[in-house]
């Protein structure tokens, strides 16, 4: 069967489309059974500092990626949980009230 | 200076385990050292490399003994982006 270019086009929007809702999915449900935040071979130490902060900064940069393609942002709710679990609360105050000055040194 | 060091020996035998435990432990020292520099919690290049512990496979064992974690079976958590 001859797809013309428009119709293969198509097809690859559609695919790609069915990919990211499956891949929605999957994380609705994974953040629906979280408990806490799991091991994660990056930081096998006891010091997690490294982990919180990872993880706050993966949330911002996943949001800020998905939005530009005009995907929903719902996914990267895995990273948010992970670091509401694991950084003391000052930080994450500290880090927002950075954000909203525009004042934050990570790279976002 | 090698030969001098042999002829030292021979008259002071005890010499011996001694510069063998010397270099022993200060080898052991350098080779920990050089394993913690090329660990991948270090960001040796800012530019180039700033987070190279995002760069491993999400099985990566650095200790070496592993008692509870099975390291085979674990999976990247988070969504791509």
């Amino acid at each position: 069967m001859m797809i013309r270019p428009q119709e293969e086009d198509e097809v690859i929007h559609q695919q790609e489309g069915e990919e990211e809702a499956a891949v929605t999915a999957e994380m609705s449900e994974k953040i629906q059974n979280y408990r806490t935040a799991p091991f994660d071979a990056r930081f096998p130490n006891t010091n997690q500092t490294r982990n919180c902060y990872q993880n706050y900064l993966d949330f911002h940069r996943c949001s800020k990626a998905l939005s530009a393609k005009d995907q929903d942002p719902a996914p990267c709710e895995w990273y948010r949980r992970v670091y509401k679990s694991i950084c003391p609360m000052d930080w994450v105050q500290r880090w927002d009230d950075q954000l909203e000055e525009g004042s934050f040194a990570g790279k976002i | 200076m090698f030969r001098m060091g042999v002829e030292h020996a021979k008259r002071h035998p005890g010499i011996v385990p001694q510069m063998f435990l010397i270099c022993l432990g200060m080898g052991g020292a350098f080779v920990y050292l050089i394993r913690l520099a090329r660990g991948p919690h270090v960001t040796w290049n800012r530019k180039e490399n700033p987070e190279p512990w995002n760069k491993l496979d999400p099985t990566y064992q650095y200790k070496f003994m592993s008692i509870n974690t099975d390291y085979k079976n674990l999976k990247k958590e988070g969504p791509e982006f």
